[in-house]
């Protein structure tokens, strides 16, 4: 039997980003707010701090800060025929289970995604054509627009330390910035990061082409910095162990240094860490909730926690699994169409070409999160005409490198042996002389991509695991075709000595190797309750006391990594529920 | 030994660089205490990512109670004064090779004078 915990205002379920802003606003508001986080409470002097960070085997390896798949993870497949099998080491994706979440362990990478994502599908309709929209590509424009959100994208900016250059200030193009984005009001909170010198050189290859580089936006401070919260950054030390990792000089934005720390001083707060929540209750009218079930993991005891008010920001995969197992909204079946539960998973897309330039000395174990270079000329480059290529989205593509490690990072060119004499020699040749130059594709929603509940198998908790269906579709391999083209190019004009070239990716998705934490979907944002599961403002369209807040909100995936637009729905979310939700409870729109 | 021959080496070098004594600026110090800020507290306060610098003038280094130091610095056997922290911020890693301060150095002289201005005013 659970035992049945007094009373509180707000529940917020995982503490990372999300969690972390939701907390900070709603404390500020006068709530009492207790946040229940599955993981420990770490801190950057007891547990990031040198040398016991630089620990390779500890983090890459076994992944320490991650998700622990012995208690729960997901089963995986590519198609409906196939049988789901549970992912039993991470690999593919490594959601964070710690305080701060997977922003402890995330690179940094900031983008504000434009009207040409939150829109997608008036405006593809509008320049061409319906037809041009596969049927089975079930993308739908997000209820909210890129003017709506900016003051809030800037407000994350400012909480994470965010280095870059505007690219466009009120209308105005920047030089040096990406001339592509929509307008910013501001500045980025600090100046770009140094460039690292496979950067320069992929800036200036790119240039000669004709494209328009610019310095990747990341939440690595470039000077120290103070944000709005009093939390104060070093300068980034370009010390290369920043994915996987947390960072010891608090130069990375992330929730346990930017915001839970303000949050920490609250007499409105508690945090229990160690908590994990396993369901949302529902009342018996089935429109509101009355609070979360969690178990405490080191005792196994289980505990109900009574709220006025529910907030999921356990990470896009866990929110959808915990509003399946809830019973929240209706499953999504991908034969029908119908529900919308687990509804447009989304993934990204990517390809990499390795060059080779003997005698150079790159230096690969110095770079910071997001030193490097990045061209949008088939991304947010709205006049980039997509029907030659017949696809939608885009794929941003980058030069250069970061989080090279000493022990996993062995670029060596292709037909070297895989091990022995020669590979040792090819290792010690060219670990100083490679660079890469990536892309990172977007994942349009598709019918058939989806999440619901494995009839087979359990986690530790008894309940059904998470069944992922995935695979690329036709859509990406264009897009995969035409971005390996443009890399490919960019690299021979580099004129290396070697060069491993991009390939467009056709095998089918795997869990293996990892590609990245940009899991969108499954409790999509939207206008009408039938297409979607929480309104613009991230409000269950079931249960109005229940917002459901990360990536899992994403109707589609961009090319872009997610946190930019996660962070603002976050603070838009938190804006709504202080100024409507909060004066007048029930739905906050009417479809 | 070892150490005090590149301390002496550190400072002769900083004094080239320096040329003729430019006045330190103790305000201009304060900036620069912005790239240590995010580690080390300057008030009375308890050590947080990195040791409190709080009564540094005079101390052992790697002896204060709630910080666990490096088995660098403990070995160091130096006491910190202006000299000996003006030789470690110009290049942490040469001066006490090991230690785990995760921070570049300072290489501008006339920017560690002014530091050292600030921090010997604040708390000496
Ligand atoms: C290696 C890596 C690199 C990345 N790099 C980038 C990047 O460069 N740019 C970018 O935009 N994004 C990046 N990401 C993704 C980014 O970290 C996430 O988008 C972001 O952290 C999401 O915020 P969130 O609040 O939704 O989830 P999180 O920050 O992950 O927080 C969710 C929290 O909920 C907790 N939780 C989960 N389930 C439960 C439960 N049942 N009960 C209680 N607590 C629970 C988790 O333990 C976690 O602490 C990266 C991720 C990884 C892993």
């Amino acid at each position: 039997m659970a035992k049945k915990l007094k009373e509180v205002d707000v529940v917020i379920v995982g503490l990372g980003w999300t969690g972390g802003i939701l907390s900070k606003e709603l404390t500020d508001a006068g709530l009492k707010v207790v946040a229940l986080e599955r993981g420990g409470n770490r801190t950057t002097q007891d547990d990031y701090a040198l040398p016991g960070v630089r620990d390779e085997l500890r983090y890459v390896v076994r992944h320490d800060l991650m998700q622990n798949t012995a208690r729960d993870t997901l089963t995986v497949r590519n198609n409906i025929s196939q049988e789901a099998l549970p992912m039993r080491r991470l690999g593919s994706f490594l959601p964070g289970e710690v305080v701060g979440g997977s922003g402890v362990h995330w690179s940094g990478h900031t983008w504000r995604w434009t009207d040409m994502e939150l829109k997608v599908r008036s405006m593809y309709e509008e320049r061409y054509g319906k037809k041009y929209i596969p049927a089975d590509m079930t993308i739908q424009d997000w209820g909210v627009s890129y003017a709506e959100l900016e003051p809030y994208y800037e407000k994350f900016e400012r909480a994470a330390a965010v280095s870059g250059k505007a690219g466009n200030l009120r209308g105005q193009i920047q030089e040096g910035g990406n001339p592509f984005e929509a307008p910013r009001q501001n500045e980025y909170a600090l100046p770009p990061l140094t460039k690292i010198h496979a950067s320069e050189m992929f800036n200036a290859a790119a240039k000669n082409l004709g494209y328009h580089p610019f310095p990747r936006p990341s939440a690595n401070a470039s000077r120290p910095y103070t944000n709005q919260y009093g939390a104060q950054f070093g300068a980034c030390e370009y010390c290369g162990y920043c994915q996987r990792f947390g960072c010891e000089a608090n130069a990375k934005g992330s929730p346990h240094v930017a915001i839970i720390p303000a949050v920490m001083k609250s007499a409105n707060f508690e945090l229990r860490a160690h908590s994990w929540v396993t369901r949302v209750i529902k009342d018996k009218s089935g429109k509101r909730v009355t609070g979360v079930l969690y178990i405490n993991v080191l005792t196994g005891e289980e505990f109900e926690q009574p709220a006025n008010m529910v907030i999921l920001t356990a990470f896009a995969l866990n929110n959808v699994h915990i509003m399946l197992t809830s019973g929240i909204g209706q499953p999504y079946d991908p034969k029908t169409g119908k529900g919308v539960i687990g509804k447009n998973y989304c993934y990204q897309t990517g390809t990499s070409a390795t060059l080779f330039f003997e005698g150079k000395h790159f230096n690969p174990f110095m770079n910071a999160g997001g030193s490097n270079d990045t061209i949008d000329d088939f991304n947010t480059n709205w006049d980039f005409d997509r029907s030659k290529f017949g696809y939608i989205g885009g794929a941003n593509i980058s030069g250069g490198f970061n989080t090279n490690l000493p022990i996993g990072y062995r670029p060596v060119p292709r037909g070297t042996p895989q091990w022995g004499r020669e590979w040792k020699a090819a290792t010690a040749k060219w670990y100083q002389a490679a660079m890469k130059i990536d892309a990172s594709g977007a994942v349009m929603a598709n019918r058939y991509n989806y999440l619901d509940l494995d009839p087979t198998y359990r986690n530790a908790f008894g309940q059904p695991l998470m069944r992922m269906t995935f695979d690329y579709k036709e859509n990406e391999h264009k897009m995969g075709q035409h971005a390996a083209q443009v890399i490919n190019d960019i690299a021979k004009s580099m004129n290396p000595t070697h060069f491993t070239p991009a390939v467009a990716r056709t095998d089918p998705w795997t869990v293996v190797p990892y590609q990245s934490t940009h899991n969108t979907g499954g409790t999509i944002m939207g206008v009408n309750p039938k297409s979607s599961a929480v309104n613009r403002y991230l409000q269950s369209w079931d249960c109005h006391n229940l917002f459901v807040v990360g990536a899992n909100v994403f109707a589609h995936n961009s090319s872009y990594n997610p946190t930019g637009p996660v962070g603002a729905l976050a603070y838009w979310t938190a804006d709504a529920i202080r100024n409507q939700y909060l004066k007048n409870p029930g739905q906050l729109v009417h479809a | 030994m070892k150490i005090s021959r590149i301390f002496s080496m550190t400072l002769l070098a900083g004094f080239a660089a320096c040329g003729p004594a430019q006045a330190a600026d103790a305000a201009h110090g304060q900036k620069i205490f912005a790239e240590c800020a995010a580690c080390h507290s300057a008030a009375k306060a308890p050590s947080g990512v990195g040791p409190s610098l709080y009564g540094v003038f005079g101390r052992k280094a790697g002896t204060l109670d709630d910080f666990r130091f490096s088995p660098a610095m403990k070995r160091a056997n130096i006491v910190w004064s202006r000299e000996t922290l003006e030789s470690y911020i110009a290049d942490p890693q040469k001066a006490i090779p090991a230690n785990r301060m995760p921070f570049g150095g300072i290489p501008d002289a006339q920017n560690r004078a002014d530091l050292l201005d600030y921090m010997e005013q604040t708390f000496k």
